[in-house]
């Protein structure tokens, strides 16, 4: 018999009171933990989906590019391509020139840009082409095929296989024709991608802005997200000798993304932090209890001869006992709840549109959660931290009571 | 040296504004192996009497001594270390731990102590066969009669062998035969451990076993009788 023993004793005391904090410390860990993992993978997803349709994990632009977008800035590829591609946990790299660009059918014209893209690459990589069929895409990088968004094809009030005519300014300063054809057509969901997206090759693209075998991004897919610190690494080392050019992270290269997943992750950690401190008033609230109708016995457990130290020991102990247990059995219905959301989700497309864009981007309207390991660790082992803290009144109004006054209580 | 000394002892309880005298210049002394009893009525100051010479409470003015402490001159972590090593403690109300089985309780100032688990047993189940409570070692407070109880608690009072035990008013929650069976078992222990007894009460049969008997009235001694061998 020692003071845990004693401790974990006392804890079940009152059997109900102990099985209803620990049920409410148990199923909040478990909230935070699924939640937390659950935004883990939609945030993966969205960041998967952003690059791969964006700027890559990685990407090359020249040194100015981000912050102007002038589209004059653009620089030789040169043998970047395959020096990048050959850098271990890189999957692919893609070649981008984006044009802005007047499209004009007999009967309508808008305002678009015309992105050239190396088509085989871009149809294993970007997201938006997933869903277009391989004879939709465009054939080689200077074929006049084009695939073109929904909703473009919809005002130009053309369709698929019919021609139509891009315009834009050539590098020498001249307004400069291309005529193209409909080869395929992308719905992403997204208003402005529908409304303005028309992929080309990317040889065709420089024939139109007279910029032969320039790029404006390298957009650098990786296997993983978490190689992405050392392959920036090995890229600035490969362009080390190219001042005009410069290696950034998709959160640099997409702002608007990465802001986006910092103020929803946000607002969520708050969230968190009222769900925890509401376990923290629980705790407090049972071990006080406990506390004040033990009084009595802690008036004789001093009487004969306990130091007050050892009565605030033994409510941290008690403490320590509930939390470590609420930790335990909260994480395991954590990864219950956790493989659950990663086998199955949670399907909201009975509740929104078809796909759903946040930040900027497309995602599955199935949102699926990711193992965060460390995370749900981190946060069981908050929780214990947090009972420690909430057991500290308790345990000093224990620690103050004198033998007298405690065996006066009744 | 006698074990306890009181010398011009007073004890203020503040109520409010009010100031209560619970004992006022008492002079007593105690020698070791009494068996002896604070005898008087409510409110007589027996149980403020009991507190200061177990060191569990400091008088308003004079000085209590036990076995060479002077109280007024120690820290209440001193007093505390004093306690667990002198005095053992038997309450009206048993106030035995009811998550702890009996010989868990009994087991409790050894504990305190950090005497080793297998040498802690071992002393209580002896003390447990001495107060013919033996087999009753694993039920909790809650399954034991009243006099089951307090033999526990004689058991956790005598087990880290301290010099004194004070009783305060240890039959009031006893029928009479398990009371005066008690009685017999402290007056045996006092007699072949040497061990002091000081009881508080107003019982006559504890009166009447005692070997001296203070009495106490509104805070002062009014007689201390000496009972002849």
């Amino acid at each position: 018999m020692d003071l845990l023993y004693l401790a974990w004793r006392n804890l079940w005391r009152n059997r109900r009171r102990t099985i209803i904090t620990l049920t409410a410390i148990a199923f909040s860990i478990m909230l935070v933990q699924a939640l937390h993992n659950l935004s883990y993978g939609v945030y993966a997803g969205m960041v998967d989906s952003g690059v791969r349709a964006g700027s890559g994990h990685l990407a090359v632009y020249h040194d100015n590019y981000l912050a102007t977008r002038d589209e004059s800035l653009t620089f030789q590829d040169r043998d970047l391509i395959d020096k990048i591609a050959a850098i271990d946990g890189v999957t692919e790299v893609l070649p981008r020139l984006y044009i802005p660009a007047l499209a004009q059918s007999s009967r309508e014209s808008r305002g678009v840009v015309l992105i050239g893209v190396d088509p085989t690459s871009e149809r294993r990589i970007n997201p938006f082409l997933k869903d277009l069929p391989a004879e939709a895409m465009v054939r080689s990088t200077d074929s006049r095929d084009a695939v073109i968004g929904s909703r473009l094809l919809k005002e130009l009030q053309i369709n698929p296989g019919q021609k139509f005519v891009v315009t834009a300014q050539h590098r020498d300063g001249t307004l400069h024709s291309e005529l193209l054809r409909v080869r395929g057509v992308v719905h992403s969901g997204m208003k402005d991608i529908d409304g303005s997206l028309i992929l080309i090759g990317r040889q065709r693209a420089t024939v139109l802005a007279g910029t032969a075998g320039a790029v404006h991004e390298l957009a650098i897919i990786l296997a993983e997200t978490r190689q992405e610190a050392a392959v920036h690494r090995q890229v600035e080392t490969i362009i080390g000798s190219r001042p005009e050019i410069e290696a950034v992270s998709w959160e640099q290269a997409m702002p608007n993304l990465a802001n986006a997943i910092k103020l929803d992750y946000a607002s969520q950690k708050f969230i968190f932090l009222i769900i925890l401190v509401i376990v923290a008033i629980g705790v407090v609230n049972t071990l006080l209890m406990s506390v004040m109708e033990r009084m009595r016995e802690f008036g004789v457990i001093l009487a004969v001869g306990s130091k007050p130290m050892t009565l605030r020991v033994m409510i941290f102990f008690e403490a320590f006992s509930l939390g470590l247990l609420a930790a335990t059995v909260g994480t395991i219905l954590g990864c219950l709840a956790t493989w659950y959301l990663v086998k199955v989700g949670i399907d909201l497309t009975d509740f929104v549109p078809e796909s759903l864009e946040f930040g900027g981007v497309v995602f599955d309207p199935v949102l699926r959660a990711t193992w965060d390991p460390n995370w749900m660790v981190r946060i069981a082992l908050y929780v214990i931290g947090l009972t420690l803290l909430a057991a500290a009144y308790p345990a000093v109004k224990a620690g103050r009571v004198t033998p007298v006054e405690g065996m006066r209580h009744h | 040296m006698a074990l306890i000394e009181l010398h011009n002892v007073s004890k203020v309880y503040r109520l409010g504004n009010q100031k209560v005298p619970a004992l006022t210049d008492i002079n007593l002394k105690v020698e070791a192996g009494a068996f002896a009893v604070l005898a008087g009525p409510s409110g007589s100051g027996k149980t403020t009497a009991l507190n200061l010479i177990g060191c569990l409470d400091h008088p308003t003015s004079g000085q209590v001594i036990v076995s060479g402490l002077d109280l007024g001159q120690s820290s209440n972590r001193q007093l505390a270390d004093f306690r667990l090593q002198n005095i053992g403690f038997i309450f009206q109300s048993y106030n035995l731990i009811p998550v702890l089985t009996a010989a868990e309780n009994a087991e409790f100032t050894l504990m305190l102590q950090k005497v080793p688990r297998s040498v802690r047993r071992q002393k209580v189940l002896a003390l447990f066969a001495e107060l013919g409570i033996d087999g009753l070692e694993q039920r909790k407070p809650a399954d034991l009669s009243g006099g089951q109880q307090q033999r526990v608690a004689i058991a956790r009072a005598m087990a880290a062998d301290p010099r004194v035990i004070l009783a305060d008013e240890p039959t009031a929650n006893l029928d009479s035969h398990t009371a005066e069976g008690l009685l017999d078992l402290m007056r045996r222990l006092n007699c072949e451990k040497g061990t002091t007894f000081i009881f508080s009460s107003h019982d006559e049969r504890v009166i009447e076993r005692a070997k001296r008997v203070i009495h106490l009235q509104d805070g002062h001694i009014t007689a201390d009788d000496t009972v002849p061998s």
